[in-house]
Parts: C-alpha cells; structure tokens; sequence
C-alpha cells in the first residue's frame, strides 16, 4: 500500500513537471517559429511579404525536442555516473543541452535567411540576438523539467530503461504534444488574423502573414505572448496528461493479471478519450462552423 | 518519375565529397585504434573527426537526394540514415580490427535494400534514391561508430559494453555504466541525426550556396562532438576526454565564425534594429 501511495506521489510530481514542460516548449517553438507554422513564415518573403519574424527550422518539433532532451539526459546520466548530485547533474546537463539548441537556433536563422537573400529578406541582428536568448530560457525549462521527469520515472518509480533512452521517449512525446496542440492557435490563428475567423487559409492569402504590431512591427516575441495565453498552457495540459495517466495506469494497476491490467486501463483510457474528442468536435461544428456560403441577396 | 527542381550548380562534385567523406572518415576510425596499440585513450578524439567528415559528406548527399523536391523529407533523411546505420554498426563491432570495414560494406547491403523497396516497391521512383540510401546507412554507419570510438576510447564490442562503476573506492565492471547499457547510444543516436540533416534544412531555399551548407555541417559535426566529449568523461579517462573537449571546442569555434561570415557574405542585407524595407508592389 505505502508503495502504492509513494507511486502516485511521484506520478502527480511527475505530471506537474510534465505541465511546465510542455507550456514552455511550445511557446519556445512559436517564438521561433518551429513546426507546421514556419512554411508560411519561410513562404511570406517569397510573396514579397518582408517580415522581422524569427525563423529558427532546426527540425519538426519531435525530432528537434528528441535531441535536446536526449542531449539533457545523456550528459545528465554521464554526470551522475561520475558521483555527481542528481540536482547538479540535472542542471548541468540541461545547460549544455540549452547551449546546442540556441546554436542550432542562430544557424538555422541565419542560413534560412541568407538563402532568401534574392527576394530581398534581410538578416536582422537584433531579432537573432533578442529571440535566440528568450528561446534558451524557455527551452532550458522545457528540458529541465522533461529530464527531471525521465530521472524520476528511472529512479523513484524503477523503470528499467536508461536515463538516456527515457529521454528520447519523452522528448519526442513532448515535442509531439506541443507540436499537435499549440502550434494551431499561432499557424492558423495568429498569423491570420487579418483573415476571417474560420475561412482557412485562400491560396491567395498565402505568404501573407501579419507582419505589423499593435505598436510598431510584429517579431516573435508578440507571438511568444500569444501563445503563453492559450497554445502554451493546451500544449501543457496534453503532455501533463499523457504523463500523468501513462503512469497512474502503471502505478496502480501492473500487478493485476501479470501486467496486462495496465494495458486493458491503457486501451480504456484511449476510447474514453475517443468518445470525449468526438463529443467536443460535434458540439464545436455545432455551434461554430462549418464555414458556410454567405446567404443569397433577396433582391438578387 | 520525380522531376529534378533544383540542380547544383559549380561547386565542388558530388563524388568527390563522397569519396573524401568516406576515405578521411575511415582513416580517422582507424586512428583511434592507436588506443589499442599503445595503450592510451588519448586518441578517442579521432572519432570526433572521423563524424565530422562523414556528416559533412552526408550534408551533401542529402542536398543531392532532396533536389528531387522532397522538402519536408529532409529531417526523415537524417532519421533513415541512422536507423539503418545502428544495426550495421552495433552487428560489425564484433568484428575487432575490421569493424568499420564490415560496417560500411553492411549498412552499403541495408541501403540497397532500402532503397530498392522504396524506389520500386513503394514507387518513388526517385533516380538517385538507391545510391542516396547507401550513402546514408553508411554514413549513420560511419558516425555512431565514430561517437563509440569517441567515447569509449575503442570500436569493439566489449568496450562499448563495460563501465566502471566506482564503489568505496573499488572500480567494478558494469553493463550498466557503459555505452550500450547506459543507452548513451540513444543520444548518439539524435546527435547524428539532428545534425546531418540540419545543414540542407537551414540552408535551403533559391540562394543555396555550396561552401555555406558544407561549413554549416562542420559547425554542426563539431557542436555534437563538443557535448560527445563530455558525455565521454565517465568512460574514458578525465584527461583524454578534455583533449577531445578542446579539440572540438577549437574546431567549433573556427567553423561558426567562418559560418557568420559566409552567411553575411550571402545574405541580402545585415542590418541591426532597422525596419522592414519597402519591396515593390508591397
């Protein structure tokens, strides 16, 4: 029973740092325009939409977040297996790893810029020197958090894998969840937003993201702000999730039948989810959409 | 058949990178087998060097293979090429001396078969896609056997798979404190394959420009090398893995110079705080 209980403790720990993960690492990628959004910021300078928007395309979220936190845990394990504190080696290792993203970040900003350089895209200093750094921070958190999670996993809750090996895992499931669930409300929401609500993206509007501010000229630290609001706390209420019922399931119910109660909880969890989702998109299509012609003129 | 939409012009040829790539890459795996030799560690550096030059040859080939317009293919290229490289890899460390040998010429069989399913099975029917393929296994091959080297000073099995744990003092043999049952391979693994395919992905676009991506893939080569030699300090001694720190920090830092410049040499403009210019008809 006090196992039990000691399992779930760490489970609930487990999900909160999960949450922080996830909220950071999709307001890091909208700042730097990661994943499924960044085709419209590399497209808009070839339409002629000269933009101060930063464009850091290291990778797909999942693979990109499957380096770093593999990265974070690799040097973290490395550390430990010299004596060093947990803690420290966490720290440490998520550092380092932080320190290869924001290269990777400025390689990627200055390469996809200069090979814009016939449609007249100039490379802004300021926005490599602004934006890098605010991504580190975010993504030091990120790390951080999904490296604490693997170390927990590995040494409270005894999974047999590797420190290393549980950083690949989470980190491509983290830049998955963040990937999936934030990216819309900056790609189709954000950018658009001189478009109207619900219309899709018309091939003509292609390339023309908003590019002015409320004040002055948008960069990407605007879009971080947005996305804080509404992408980055979704995005961390999937990962938290996905975490969190991943290792209640197991918690509470590996002993049943040999294992195989936690994977009949597992597959129950999916069609509860299933049903939830199909629920919400119906309610949704109800009483939003779909978009429809506009009614014909009476006099017409 | 899939149209060719982007062609590389002047430069340095293909065959040439790939024939440099694979022959320095070789050389430098077998340098470190002067560990062996002389009873040192201080060579595992060479691995580094040996990663460095097969992904700078595989930057290029993924150039080559995505010109077909695979655009959003380019990190699954990287992905690929180490996928099928690690079971050529971990299967030819057992071969002692001969292992980077055996690796290239299986991961050369794996790339075929893979290739061969994807160009005539699954119909892509991209010309150089077999041939690209090869490349790539050998070259996911080449890397992760370099990071071994690196890392555990040696490119033979037994070394890859015992650590020294220290308790009171004693140092003990354990599976778990090595580089296969650390899993450090896992990160090796991201490593390489982040780093192949992130030179033609940052890159790309109509000012593409040959020595750029190729100093981009140094850079990237060394970046990885630099946290490689730290995730090497438990398992080789402190002093060999700081000569390997240094050699990839010097190497890094020349290498992201050199990158700045030639992108401000390439890029339109390099402007500090200014607004976005006026295009016409905007």
């Amino acid at each position: 029973m006090e196992s039990i209980v000691f399992g779930i403790g760490i489970t609930a720990l487990a999900g909160a740092l999960a949450t922080v993960a996830g909220a950071a690492e999709n307001t890091e990628s909208d700042i730097g325009s990661q994943g499924d959004p960044n085709s419209q910021v590399q497209l808009a300078p070839q339409m002629g939409y000269i933009h101060r928007i930063f464009n850091k395309a290291v990778a797909g979220e999942p693979p990109a977040y499957g380096l770093w936190i593999a990265l974070g845990a690799g040097i973290a394990w490395a550390f430990m297996a010299m004596q060093i504190n947990p803690i420290l080696a966490i720290v440490l290792g998520s550092g380092i790893a932080v320190f290869v993203q924001g290269v990777y970040a400025t390689t990627a900003y200055l390469g996809r810029t200069a090979s814009l350089a016939k449609f007249g895209q100039p490379v802004y200093v300021d926005i490599l020197k602004s934006m890098t750094t605010v991504t580190m921070a975010h993504a030091f958190v990120a790390i951080f958090a999904t490296v604490t999670l693997c170390h927990l996993i590995n040494a409270a809750l005894g999974h047999p894998f590797p420190l290393p090996l549980l950083g690949i895992v989470w980190g491509i499931a983290l830049g998955a969840a963040g990937s999936a669930t934030g990216n819309p409300f900056y790609g189709k929401e954000r950018q658009y937003q001189n478009q109207k609500f619900g219309a899709g993206v018309p091939i003509a509007a292609s390339g023309n993201i908003v590019r002015y501010a409320e004040a002055g000229e948008r960069n990407s630290l605007d879009n971080g702000w947005f996305s804080a609001k509404l992408g980055g706390p979704a995005s961390g209420v999937c990962f938290g999730l996905i975490v969190f019922l991943e290792l209640w399931r197991t918690v509470l119910f590996e002993e049943i039948g040999a294992g195989w109660g936690a994977i009949i909880i597992g597959i129950i969890i999916i069609l509860v989810f299933t049903v939830i989702d199909r629920y919400i998109e119906v309610w949704a299509r109800k009483n939003y959409g779909p978009y429809t012609k506009p009614a014909e003129e009476a006099s017409s | 058949m899939t149209v060719k939409v982007e062609k590389i012009e002047g430069g340095i040829p293909h065959t040439t990178i790939m024939i440099a790539g694979l022959i320095a890459s070789l050389v430098f795996l077998y340098l470190t087998y002067a560990n062996v030799i002389m009873g040192t560690e201080y060579f595992a550096f060479f691995g580094g060097l040996a990663t460095v030059a097969a992904l700078i040859w595989g930057s290029h080939t993924i150039k080559h293979l995505c010109s077909y317009g695979i655009g959003t293919g380019v990190p699954s290229a990287g992905m690929i090429a180490f996928g099928s490289g690690v079971i050529a890899m971990l299967f030819a460390t057992k071969y002692g001396i001969a292992a980077p040998i055996v690796a290239v010429v299986l991961a050369a069989v794996i790339g075929l078969i893979l290739g061969y399913l994807a160009n005539n099975v699954l119909n892509m029917r991209i010309p150089v896609m077999i041939q690209s393929l090869v490349e790539m296994a050998i070259i996911g091959a080449l890397v992760l056997m370099g990071y071994a080297a690196m890392m555990t000073g040696s490119f033979e099995l037994t070394s890859l798979t015992t650590g020294n744990v220290q308790i009171l003092g004693l140092s003990l043999p354990s599976y778990q404190a090595s580089f296969l049952g650390g899993a450090l391979i896992a990160t090796a693994f991201m490593l390489g394959a982040i780093a192949i395919q992130h030179p033609f992905n940052a890159c790309l676009g109509p000012n593409w420009t040959q020595d750029r991506m190729l100093m981009l893939a140094a850079e990237c080569g060394f970046l990885s090398m630099i946290t490689a030699a730290i995730m090497s300090m438990p398992l080789i001694s402190m002093s060999a893995a700081l000569v390997s720190l240094f050699v990839a920090i010097i190497g890094w830092y020349y290498t992201y110079a050199k990158y700045i410049e030639l992108s401000k040499r390439d890029a339109a403009a390099w402007l500090e705080s200014k607004p976005i210019p006026d295009v016409e008809g905007h």
